[in-house]
């Protein structure tokens, strides 16, 4: 809002300050040519000419060449302001003509009104950007100001004088027109540094909103991180909940799956307790069958606690949990583990880093477990759309591969995500699996 | 963009219109040649063929320059011409080509109203500055530059009254008289023939102290008008000659009645009076009553035989728009031998081209129009007055400094005593004034 009512003050000046000069220059054409009628009227041209320092321009001309330049320099703000308002070429190309055809005004005038290098600089000054910019510009005008100062240039060149011609009047008439032409010298000026006071109050003005608003953000942020950490409050409740039910899961699983079988175990070993002594035959019979719901609980066990997800994979990306699991792995046995990367980007969907982790801890704690092994290498690599996954051991391996719950899961796994799997002992067991990946994913 | 486009194109037009017009304006302005002169003679003689030198010359200069035409307005007399020139120079309407009063000259080319000769003078090779008279060529000169060539010159002649010398039993001088042989003459042609104690016949009239500075090699000012030498040695002997001829008249001061009854010896005269007042038809208007004849100034002992030159000045327009065809016609009035010549012929004046003064041609126009007892003045001699004639400088204070100088020095002739003490004192005001 005060912006823009600054915006309207300096066009208004702007306009007044063209009004003044366009006044001081008919003023100062009219007053040549009407002196120039009455002298040559009353017969006085010889004594004129002998008060007169140089011989002007021919008047007529004068006048014609000022309102041609006059009309120029109100054509070039129009287009200037109006139709290419905003090309930048075309601004400072007609800032440059407009110095230009005022400098010839000046010359024009006979350097008896200079006033007009104001107007040009208030427009200049308008399109500086900054205010050291403006600094400088409002300098420059000053300077060729005072270099196209009558009385300096006089020094050097022969300039006719417009006080030659005031000077041909009464003593009356004479004071009113110096009073004149210096009412509007002064007014100009006047109007020009109310023009750059404005100015800079604007520059001021936009400053002052502009901080405005950066308080305004700074609020918005202040208020932003509040509920950011009171976000984070409610993430670590949320995340709370979700270990209460896990844990809840957990406790029903255990008694659904291990509750419903030791229940059934202890039930059998108590029926069994009772009729060893009466029918030993029938109670390892029975026994027999205990055995066998215990193993199917084992089973039942393991398979709700392969559902559970690994705890690192949740926390570190790919690379740092299979690095961390090597780790551990090399700190509760006595194995080395020769981890072979050859994928740059280890970032994949979230199934896909699953199954790979899967195979890895799988294939390890077999190795470990069954093979014996000592030394384990792991070899990833990367194709097209494949991740080739290679762990071998120097254990002792196994003659016949049994589908036991460790190598079927990771058959199981690797097989929905549509890859294959393959199982060898040759001195040492050795998995190799083949992982499709999905493409477009993998540079996220 | 687009709803401006017809305010564009209108624009547009009219700029490409008023360039046109311009342009064709210009064209034809080009071809016109504007030539100031005035009526009559610059010398304040009686001239009936004021415009026949001009026509002549617009007629063949319009021949060598097809489509161009010479334009100048006629009957502005000579007294009118200054004002009515100023004007024209205020209206910025001047013709390209104008004369140039004497009086006007200093100020003219001070306010810049000629355009500064040089660069023609210096790029046309058809154009030989020496063919003029080295005095004639520097009274168009300010400040050192050329701002006018000399149309007419005018060397100042003695008037001498034969008929009073015979009467005397004096000779006419030789033309390498000097200021001893003038004061004798002087001496005892002052007399007064009635006995009424008011001396009735006097040596000279008009006979004044800047005549006797030029005869004596003196110089007042330097060429910038920024010394004086009004009590230099040879300033100060022609004060004193001046006083000492006008000391004869005991007072009495001496009229043009005197003059034209016959009554006196000596009186300067420019040439153009001679020329006039010698010939046929306007011999018999003026100085009938006796014989006279005209010879040089007397030379004083530090001087020759010299007398100021004068010479009508011709230049080119500051403003002008075509100064190539002004550098031409100014060239075909001031320098070629035809136009020039005819000066002697249709004028009273003489040529500022050495060639045409001197030539045979001259010698048998100055002589047709003689009665056949007078002595014709050799056209060698007037050449060497010219050549060797004394040119005021010029500078802008000139006129000024030399009217308030002349104001004290005349009435130290007729008043003062102490020459020496006086012109000391002029000295120190004329160099207050220069300064000023």
């Amino acid at each position: 809002m005060k912006i823009k009512l600054y915006y309207e003050k300096i066009r208004d000046i702007r306009l007044f300050i063209m009004l003044v000069n366009f006044m001081a220059v008919l003023f100062v054409n009219s007053v040549i040519i009407i002196t120039t009628t009455k002298v040559c009227e009353n017969y006085k041209a010889r004594d004129f000419l002998n008060s007169m320092d140089t011989i002007t321009w021919k008047p007529i001309y004068g006048l014609i060449w000022s309102l041609i330049i006059i009309a120029l320099l109100i054509v070039s703000s129009y287009f200037r302001e109006i139709v290419f308002e905003d090309n930048i070429v075309f601004t400072y190309g007609s800032l440059s003509f407009d110095f230009i055809i005022s400098v010839i005004l000046i010359f024009v005038l006979g350097f008896n009104f200079n006033g007009i290098l104001f107007m040009v600089f208030a427009n200049m000054i308008s399109y500086a950007k900054g205010n050291k910019g403006k600094y400088i510009l409002i300098s420059i005008a000053l300077i060729s100001y005072l270099f196209t100062d009558a009385k300096l240039i006089s020094l050097s060149y022969r300039i006719y004088d417009i006080n030659d011609y005031f000077a041909y009047y009464d003593s009356n008439t004479h004071q009113y027109l110096v009073i004149l032409l210096n009412l509007l010298i002064s007014l100009n000026i006047m109007l020009f540094i109310i023009y750059c006071i404005f100015l800079i109050q604007k520059q001021q003005g936009t400053i002052e909103e502009i901080n405005s608003l950066n308080s305004e953000i700074q609020k918005a942020n202040a208020d932003l991180k509040n509920a950011n950490d009171q976000l984070e409050k409610y993430a670590k409740i949320t995340e709370h909940m979700g270990e209460t039910r896990e844990r809840n899961r957990l406790a029903r699983e255990i008694h659904d799956t291990l509750g419903h079988t030791l229940t059934g175990l202890s039930v059998g070993i108590d029926a069994c307790i009772a009729t060893v002594d009466v029918a030993p035959d029938a109670t390892k019979k029975q026994l027999e069958n205990l055995s066998e719901v215990a193993r199917n609980g084992l089973i039942e066990i393991r398979q709700s606690v392969s559902e559970l997800k690994p705890d690192a994979i949740e926390r570190l990306n790919l690379d740092s949990a299979i690095t961390k699991m090597i780790t551990d792995m090399k700190s509760i046995t006595d194995v080395e583990i020769f981890f072979d990367c050859k994928v740059d980007q280890m970032k994949f969907d979230e199934d896909e880093e699953m199954a790979i982790y899967r195979v890895i801890q799988e294939s390890l704690t077999n190795a470990v477990r069954h093979g014996k092994a000592k030394k384990i290498w792991i070899v990833m690599d990367k194709t097209d759309y494949m991740v080739n996954l290679e762990i071998k051991d120097n254990g002792i391996g196994c003659d016949n591969i049994i589908s036991g719950f460790g190598t079927k899961h990771i058959a199981e796994r690797i097989r929905m995500l549509g890859g294959s799997v393959e199982f060898s002992s040759d001195k040492g067991f050795c998995v190799k699996a083949q992982i499709p990946i999905r493409w477009g994913e993998e540079y996220d | 963009m687009k709803k401006y486009k017809w305010r564009i194109i209108a624009g547009a037009v009219i700029v490409i219109a008023l360039i046109t017009v311009a342009i064709f304006y210009n064209h034809k302005q080009r071809n016109t040649l504007e030539v100031a002169i005035f009526a009559g003679s610059y010398w304040d003689v009686a001239n009936a063929n004021s415009y026949v030198i001009i026509d002549e010359a617009i007629s063949r200069f319009e021949e060598a320059h097809p489509g161009v035409t010479v334009h100048y307005y006629s009957g502005i007399r000579k007294e009118d011409y200054s004002e009515w020139f100023s004007r024209k120079v205020l209206t910025g309407d001047e013709a390209d080509v104008f004369l140039i009063l004497g009086e006007d000259f200093n100020e003219f080319a001070e306010l810049g109203v000629m355009k500064n000769l040089d660069s023609f003078i210096k790029n046309d090779s058809s154009f030989d500055e020496s063919r003029y008279y080295e005095t004639s060529l520097k009274s168009g000169q300010y400040q050192g530059n050329q701002y006018g060539l000399p149309y007419e010159t005018v060397p100042t002649l003695m008037f001498v009254n034969k008929s009073l010398l015979n009467r005397e039993g004096l000779d006419v001088p030789e033309n390498n008289w000097t200021w001893d042989d003038m004061y004798n003459i002087c001496e005892k042609v002052t007399r007064d023939f009635d006995g009424d104690g008011i001396l009735d016949q006097f040596g000279t009239y008009n006979y004044g102290w800047t005549e006797a500075v030029y005869s004596n090699g003196a110089n007042l000012f330097n060429e910038n008008g920024t010394k004086s030498y009004f009590n230099d040695e040879k300033v100060v002997e022609a004060v004193k000659f001046t006083k000492k001829i006008a000391d004869l008249n005991n007072g009495t001061r001496v009229t043009k009645d005197d003059f034209d009854a016959g009554n006196v010896a000596f009186m300067p005269l420019p040439f153009t009076e001679y020329r006039t007042y010698k010939t046929y038809p306007y011999r018999i208007k003026k100085y009938r009553k006796f014989q006279w004849d005209c010879i040089t100034l007397p030379a004083g002992p530090n001087g020759g035989n010299v007398s100021a030159v004068n010479s009508l000045l011709m230049g080119i327009s500051n403003r002008t728009n075509n100064e190539k065809l002004a550098w031409e016609f100014l060239k075909l009035m001031t320098y070629d031998s035809q136009t020039q010549s005819e000066i002697f012929e249709y004028s009273q004046a003489a040529s500022a081209i050495k060639s045409v003064t001197e030539s045979q041609k001259t010698a048998d126009i100055l002589a047709e129009d003689m009665e056949k007892n007078e002595k014709v003045i050799d056209n060698k001699v007037l050449s060497k007055m010219i050549e060797y004639g004394a040119v005021t400088p010029k500078f802008s204070k000139y006129n000024d400094a030399l009217a308030l100088a002349d104001n004290e020095i005349n009435d130290l002739i007729s008043n003062g005593d102490n020459v020496e003490n006086s012109l000391r004192i002029l000295q120190r005001q004329i160099t207050a004034f220069l300064k000023r």
